[in-house]
């Protein structure tokens, strides 16, 4: 396992690398001169151009460039927003916590609706169970984010008056506002996704119960429920897994609709403001932080899966 | 003496998209403590699908009717509950596929210590004690280690032993082995027949040999019943059916097995193929590929009948030593 662990993590460094080759190849492609645009009304001063080019190391060569961009992305310096005027690494790190909070909330409320779902889908395949599970994941699945969370505004804000209609209180600010201020978004991104793990469990789980090893279980006099949650689920989860960990990415990269319909002030509002005034450095940071969130995840997976399935250990 | 197992005009049928479809029809036999039973046949004939009604784990589409009875117990019509408690304690299985009959998640010495400790009180540490016995009894060398492996780690041989243990670790009084040798190589299939036979011995469990390969009857068994297209074509002990087939379908049969003390230019097959269960032919479902067929037999169903001392066959002209000359 510590052989597995160290092989695994060895893998990621050039993965990383690679991506801030892109990022930083990105950076090169924007239109327009860095300089002029935070030279703002001094543009014209070719002083004051050259001091910021010298600055910024605009005047180095692209490789040198590229090594001193790396070496200050790798102590936590991702450059300075055009816009807002503070270090992106402080504007992503107050962005985060709150995507993070929301994602994780989402993928637990997905998670906790879904699997169960799907398992119980699987077993009672071609009965009614199964139907409304499917109906119900069908209808999750086509239904768009933005106008559930309109419909559970006018529904639990508007009408019923229990839940904030939009806005954000931090976890460490008060627990209770906090969760009242996520819960709807939160299950608005749930449930699409809850219905995505939901058929993926259920298939998995269908071609799991039809497995010899499965047969053998029941031979032994095993009570059907522990076939099902001990010998069949172990084996379904792998897919799951993976799709899970996809999924957990998108979420923690940001819901741009859900945030904008809720005026949550997370990951996704950061970017569509960023894209929107040409912040590149925000942007750059965003995307940075949002591959190396999905490069850990996928280790994570993997690691799962090794718990899980041992036989991959060896491979 | 009661019989251990009797299953009396088993029929099993499944319910597909053209209608029932009978898969087995009226099958009977007894098995007494002990002793050693195969079911024979082509594939398609009806034998897993026997063994599993015994078991209770037939497909949710299928309907088993008749009696199976377990030490007096009707199986086919106890509560679930006890079905669970006979399954794997009294009457414990053993598939073909050891490749994936034992589920990869899990060490194989969970996996015995879960069917023991399943019916009985022993603790972890006793189970587990007597999986590592089970596993040296199976001659899985170094148990303690393997306790711990996984099945992938295990040949085929190996997983089809520790199949072995987990069926018998609860001694069970009926074993039933479904193909248990077919997937495996030649000298792996004889060291597997020659450890079922010692450990019937040894405990005297009684086993239900599904195959169809009569070497491996011949074996194992004390007795043999002989399937075709879902019915009993003929029931012997070994000696009896080796020696005075009734049946011309288990003439067939032995005219199919290779035989290393004769020079055969190619190997005795039976014309046609076995009919589908959407389609039994009327009369003898035989009679399409009997060599010895006349016109009676496309209509009429022959009764098992009595041919001699506990020797039954399903033909309307047995005794078939007339025809000896000719064949």
């Amino acid at each position: 396992m510590a052989g597995f662990l160290i092989r695994r993590v060895g893998q990621i460094i050039p993965t990383l690398l690679f991506v801030s080759l892109l990022i930083f190849g990105l950076q090169q492609l924007m239109p327009g001169d860095p300089a002029l645009i935070l030279a703002g009304e001094e543009r014209g001063d070719p002083l004051v151009l050259a001091q910021i080019r010298a600055e910024l190391n605009l005047d180095r060569p692209l490789h040198e460039q590229y090594v001193l961009w790396l070496f200050n992305v790798l102590q936590g310096d991702l450059g300075f927003s055009w816009r807002i005027r503070e270090p992106v690494a402080k504007v992503i790190l107050e962005k985060l916590p709150v995507t993070v909070q929301l994602g994780l909330m989402a993928f637990a409320i997905a998670c906790l609706i879904g699997i169960p779902a799907g398992i119980i889908s699987a077993v009672k395949k071609d009965r009614p169970a199964d139907w409304v599970a499917n109906g119900v994941a069908l209808a999750g699945i086509s239904t768009p984010n933005f106008w559930l969370g309109i419909m559970m505004i006018l529904l639990f804000s508007v009408n019923l008056g229990w839940l904030p209609p939009s806005g954000y209180v931090a976890l460490t600010v008060d627990w209770r506002q906090s969760l009242a201020t996520t819960i709807m978004p939160a299950f608005v991104l749930g449930t699409g996704i809850a219905a995505v793990l939901m058929r993926h469990t259920r298939s998995a789980m269908v071609q799991a119960m039809n497995q010899d090893y499965v047969r053998t279980a029941r031979a032994k006099g095993l009570a059907e429920r522990i076939v099902v949650a001990k010998h069949a689920l172990r084996n379904a989860l792998v897919p799951v897994i993976t799709l899970g960990a996809l999924e957990l990415g998108t979420l923690l990269s940001g819901a741009v609709l859900t945030e904008q319909v809720f005026t949550i002030p997370g990951f996704g509002k950061l970017v569509v403001d960023a894209v929107f005034n040409r912040d590149y450095p925000v942007v750059q940071g965003v995307v940075l932080v949002v591959a190396v969130i999905y490069v850990l995840l996928n280790l994570a997976a993997d690691v799962l899966y090794v718990l899980i399935n041992p036989r991959l250990r060896h491979a | 003496m009661t019989p251990l197992l009797e299953v009396r005009d088993l029929a099993v049928s499944f319910a597909t998209d053209e209608g029932m479809v009978r898969a087995v029809d009226g099958v009977s036999f007894s098995l007494a403590p002990g002793r050693r039973l195969a079911i024979v046949g082509e594939s398609g004939c009806g034998k897993s699908v026997t063994a599993l009604a015994i078991m209770r784990l037939l497909a949710p589409n299928a309907r088993a009717e008749g009696s199976v009875r377990l030490e007096g117990e009707d199986v086919l019509a106890v509560p679930d509950s006890r079905m669970r408690q006979l399954r794997g304690g009294k009457i414990a299985m053993i598939f073909q596929e050891p490749m994936t009959s034992l589920n990869p998640a899990f060490t194989v010495g969970d996996q015995i210590v879960e069917a023991i400790r399943e019916h009985s009180d022993a603790s972890p540490s006793e189970a587990r004690a007597q999986a590592i016995a089970w596993l040296a009894r199976v001659r899985i060398p170094a148990p303690e280690r393997r306790f711990d492996e996984y099945p992938h780690r295990l040949s085929g041989g190996m997983r089809q032993r520790v199949m072995i243990a987990m069926a018998m670790a609860c001694r069970p009084s009926v074993l039933i082995a479904d193909e248990p040798t077919t997937a495996l190589d030649v000298t792996i299939q004889a060291q597997i027949l020659d450890l079922m036979r010692e450990l019937s011995e040894e405990t005297g469990t009684a086993i239900v040999l599904i195959t169809h390969d009569l070497g491996v009857v011949a074996e194992l068994a004390h007795d043999v019943l002989v399937m075709y297209a879902g019915r009993v074509a003929e029931q012997a002990s070994v000696q009896t059916l080796f020696r005075t087939p009734q049946h011309p379908y288990t003439v067939g049969l032995m005219g199919a097995v290779p035989r290393l003390d004769e020079e055969v230019a190619r190997l005795a097959t039976i014309e046609g193929a076995v009919p589908s269960p959407r389609a039994w032919p009327p009369g003898c479902r035989f009679a399409p590929r009997c060599p010895f067929v006349i016109e009676r037999c496309r209509t009429e169903v022959p009764p098992l009948a009595e041919v001699g001392p506990g020797h039954v066959a399903a033909c309307i002209q047995a005794p078939l030593d007339r025809f000896a000359a000719a064949a």
